[in-house]
Formats: C-alpha cells, sequence, structure tokens
C-alpha cells in the first residue's frame, strides 16, 4: 500500500508525485487542498502532526520530508535508478536538492506565494484569519503564514529571495553547459528536485529564463518536459498547475502540448 | 584524503566521528575559528561558503556535513552507518536534514548569546570574502540576536529535544536497532545543550551517555566545547 497525500504536481508537493511516475510505481493520490488549508484540518493532521506536505505512506510507515523520501522511493521500489553510482555524483546530487530546499525553494515559495496567496486575504476578517494561523502547528510555518495574511513581508526579503533566485538560475544554467542533467550523464533525482520547482520558469520568469539568457538551463526543461512520466505527473493536478504546464510545452515546443 | 576541520566545531566532529567508526585514515587540516581562518581567502578559495568541515578527496572538494558523511558510506559502504533497510536510511536522512534546518542555526543563535560571542574588528574585513548570507548572518552577530529571536531558537531546541526523545522511544539509536549517521549527525550538537543550560529530556540524556561511550567518541572528547561561532543560516520562509 503506498498513499500519497499531497497537493499539486508542484515544488515539495510535487516531487513524490514526479519521482514515483519516473519510478513506474503505482500508488493513491490523496488530494490535499491548501488553498482551502486541508493540509491544517484535523483529518490530515491525524496523518502528519506537522501539517506539511507531502506525507508519504508506505505499509504503514509515514515520511513527510520530501528529499529523504525521494531517496527511499529509489531505494524500496523497482524501475530505472534515480542516483548516479559514482559517489562524487551522488554528492552533488545530494548537494543541489539541500541548496534547493534550504534556499532556492523557500526563496520561490515566498516570492510566488506574495503574488498568488497574499491578495486573498486581503479584507477577510482579521479574526477569522488568526483563528486558521492557531490550527498551524510548528512555529516556524506560522510564522510565514502571518506574514502572508497579513501582507507583512519587509520588501528587503523579497528582494533577497530574487537575487537568490537569479543566482540559483545562472548557477543550473552554468552547470547544465558541462553536463546534460544536474548530477552528470543521467537523470536523477537532482533533476526531479530542481524540475519540480522550475517547470514553469519559462512562463512565470520569462525575463530571466529564455533561449537568449539561459540557453542550457532551456535545453533541459525541453529534456525534462518531454519526459512522459514528468507529463503525466502534470497531468494529474487539479488546479492552475496543470494548465499551465501544458502552456509551457506549447512555448518550449514540446510534444504532448495539451493539457 | 584531507579533512579541513575545527575543534570546537560540532559538525566537524561528526566527520571525525564517521571516519573512526569506518576506519577510514584521512590527514587532518586544523583551522582555527577563533582566529576566524576560515574566512582566509586561501580557504575560501577551496570553499566559497567558509565553514568547516570540507573534505577533499580525488581532486574534489566537498562540503555539508551530512553529505560528506553519505560520501564516506558510498565511497566506503563497510561497516554500514546509513542504516540496514530503507525505512531505517529515511530516518537516518530525516534526522540528517533537521540537524542543518532546526538544531545548528538555532544552537549557534543561543550558543553565541550563551558564551557572549563577539566580533573583534579586525575580523570583520573577512566577512567581505563570504558569500551575502553568510555575511550578512555575521554581521547579524555582531550586533547581536535581539530577544525575540533568542526566544524563537530557545524554543527549537527544546522542541528538537522532544522530537529525538519520540524517536529515541524503546530505541538506543535514533534510527531505531543500530547506530547510524542519524547518531553521527546529531550527537555532537546535541552534547552542547547542557553546558548551554538547554534541558533535554531523560532519553535524550541516556541516549548522548552511550553515544560518548563509543571509543570513535571518546578520541575526539577534547575538541567537543561548544564555540561561539556561527552555524547554517535559519530558515527564511517556513
Amino acid at each position: 500500500m503506498l498513499d500519497v497525500y499531497t497537493w499539486e504536481p508542484n515544488a515539495n508537493s510535487g516531487k513524490p508525485l514526479f519521482c514515483l511516475h519516473e519510478k513506474g510505481v503505482p500508488f493513491t493520490y490523496h488530494y490535499i487542498d491548501m488553498g482551502t488549508h486541508e493540509h491544517h484540518a484535523p483529518e490530515f493532521l491525524a496523518i502528519n502532526p506537522d501539517g506539511t506536505i507531502p506525507a508519504i505512506v508506505h505499509d504503514g510507515f509515514t515520511m513527510t520530508e520530501s528529499t529523504p523520501a525521494m531517496e527511499y522511493i529509489d531505494e524500496a521500489f523497482g524501475g530505472p535508478s534515480l542516483r548516479p553510482e559514482d559517489p562524487f555524483r551522488r554528492w552533488q546530487m545530494r548537494i543541489l536538492l539541500r541548496y534547493m530546499d534550504n534556499v532556492v525553494a523557500p526563496s520561490l515559495a515566498m516570492i510566488a506565494s506574495n503574488r498568488l496567496a497574499a491578495p486573498r486575504f486581503v479584507g477577510q476578517d482579521p479574526d477569522e484569519l488568526r483563528a486558521k494561523l492557531a490550527r498551524i502547528p510548528l512555529p516556524e510555518r506560522r510564522a510565514t503564514w502571518e506574514k502572508l495574511m497579513f501582507q507583512a513581508t519587509p520588501p528587503a526579503e523579497i528582494e533577497e529571495s530574487q537575487r537568490r533566485l537569479r543566482q540559483a538560475i545562472e548557477r543550473f544554467n552554468s552547470l547544465l553547459g558541462q553536463t546534460p542533467w544536474l548530477a552528470g550523464e543521467t537523470f536523477s533525482l537532482a533533476d526531479v528536485g530542481v524540475f519540480a520547482t522550475f517547470h514553469a520558469l519559462p512562463l512565470s520568469m520569462e525575463g530571466e529564463v529564455n533561449d537568449r539568457a539561459t540557453a542550457n538551463l532551456m535545453r533541459w526543461l525541453r529534456a525534462c518536459h518531454s519526459r512522459p512520466a514528468l507529463q503525466a505527473a502534470l497531468r494529474m493536478g487539479k488546479g492552475f498547475i496543470t494548465q499551465r504546464a501544458a502552456e509551457v510545452r506549447e512555448r518550449l515546443g514540446v510534444a504532448g502540448a495539451a493539457a | 584524503m584531507l579533512l579541513h576541520y575545527a575543534p570546537g566545531s560540532a559538525h566537524s566532529a561528526s566527520v571525525r566521528i564517521a571516519l573512526a567508526e569506518k576506519g577510514i585514515e584521512a590527514e587532518l587540516h586544523k583551522l582555527n575559528l577563533v582566529n576566524y581562518e576560515q574566512h582566509r581567502p586561501e580557504y575560501i578559495a577551496l570553499n566559497w561558503h567558509g565553514t568547516v568541515p570540507m573534505l577533499e578527496d580525488r581532486g574534489q572538494y566537498l562540503m555539508e556535513t551530512f553529505l560528506i558523511l553519505e560520501y564516506l558510506e558510498d565511497l566506503h559502504p563497510a561497516p554500514p552507518l546509513i542504516g540496514k533497510d530503507p525505512r531505517q536510511r529515511y530516518i537516518a536522512r530525516k534526522w540528517g536534514k533537521y540537524v542543518e534546518t532546526h538544531i545548528a542555526p538555532h544552537l549557534a543563535i543561543n550558543r553565541w548569546a550563551a558564551l557572549h560571542g563577539k566580533v573583534s574588528d579586525e575580523a570583520v574585513p573577512g566577512f567581505a570574502n563570504l558569500l551575502t548570507a553568510r555575511c550578512e548572518l555575521w554581521l547579524r552577530a555582531k550586533h547581536g540576536f535581539d530577544r525575540e529571536q533568542l526566544a524563537v531558537s530557545t524554543q527549537a531546541l527544546l522542541t528538537a529535544g522532544n522530537r529525538l526523545a519520540a524517536d529515541l522511544a524503546g530505541n538506543d539509536w535514533l534510527a531505531g536497532d543500530r547506530f547510524t549517521l542519524a547518531d553521527v549527525a546529531v550527537y555532537p550538537h546535541v552534547a552542547q545543550f547542557g553546558a548551554l543550560g538547554l534541558p533535554v529530556p531523560p532519553a535524550v540524556e541516556q541516549w548522548l551517555a552511550r553515544v560518548a561511550a563509543r571509543p570513535s567518541v571518546e578520541a575526539i572528547g577534547a575538541d567537543l566545547f561548544p564555540l561561539a561561532v556561527m552555524g547554517p543560516e535559519p530558515g527564511r520562509w517556513g
């Protein structure tokens, strides 16, 4: 029994979906709607008391850290290996995932959620918002949601996140000038982890990510968007992510453009 | 194989424990963090993060403690330290990540305050050699952390103690029935809690004693003291 409780095929939520499709492992997808705060509701907190998604439950064993869970998926199931054999390349795969988890993905999350989620809270009853905040178990997540709900993210923080994101785009573009995939000659979890967060950049950051400015990154994005498994995972969404992925494929000229 | 390390660096201790557990011979290069040797241009040229430990092997320079531990495991699988099956390995990796996101950054802030950390004027020019985020963290330390940040960090460390106790319930070791890289990665940090006045639950106290008794840990005991130095950056967005 393999159950994945998660939101859209995007960022940390998407990592197990992309990974399991690449491995060809069947699983049950339980959609947790972040938009209605289902991840802070009692039903989900019974699965993951931290109220974070994704949660992956395999034969009664619950995993809530998406990067270690990807290594688990690669070890516990058949299908193609998603980790390089060479110890140095493995280190490289892991340090890219660590960089995504600690630096890049939180920066993009700050930028995107301030753009997309924060406006939804404008004009809402502050007491209701505080009641929603009180249901968030982890203090660091509560602090983040509080900034979003009350539009309190300091502009300097958002600028710093934009700087970090631009730096990451440059670094990945340069790395992809040396090897076809992020951790060497073969597709790996590093590609899954970065793609999960970067798949829509040709649209959402078209000024920074395009064929002139970042040719290597664009080549890699086309290669990822052409993979049937990643396309299948992107089709699993119930909201704007799936439609947007189809638009990105069309922009990139990749087959399988329809949502 | 050459390990760049520093006494008083909990992260360095983890790598030295793993080397001893695996019986790997490595040359050691000791840096003095009190003199900010890790910020000198010749070191930054090798490691742009300006952090210890760093492992030099086969012409590559490897950073990030837990990922160095995994590299040693991949290179020398015997005796196995990452865990016997995918579940145990997941737990080891979960703790390897938690140390970096929740324990080490908040311990550094708490420790800086408890040990009355000071940045000398001679140290400041070296900050310019660092990456922006690291430079800013050191400048924050120079000014001292405010009461609100200290309260957040202390709470994070108390929570960490409770989480450790939860995984140790019915187990001798963090990932279950055997000593793994989870214990290697977490121990040197939590071993400092007592000296900083941070209480830990009894199960954690007993586990600390079990780890301390291992010859690999006893051998570096003199280097396990807390030092007022910065750790990783605390999370910025949840």
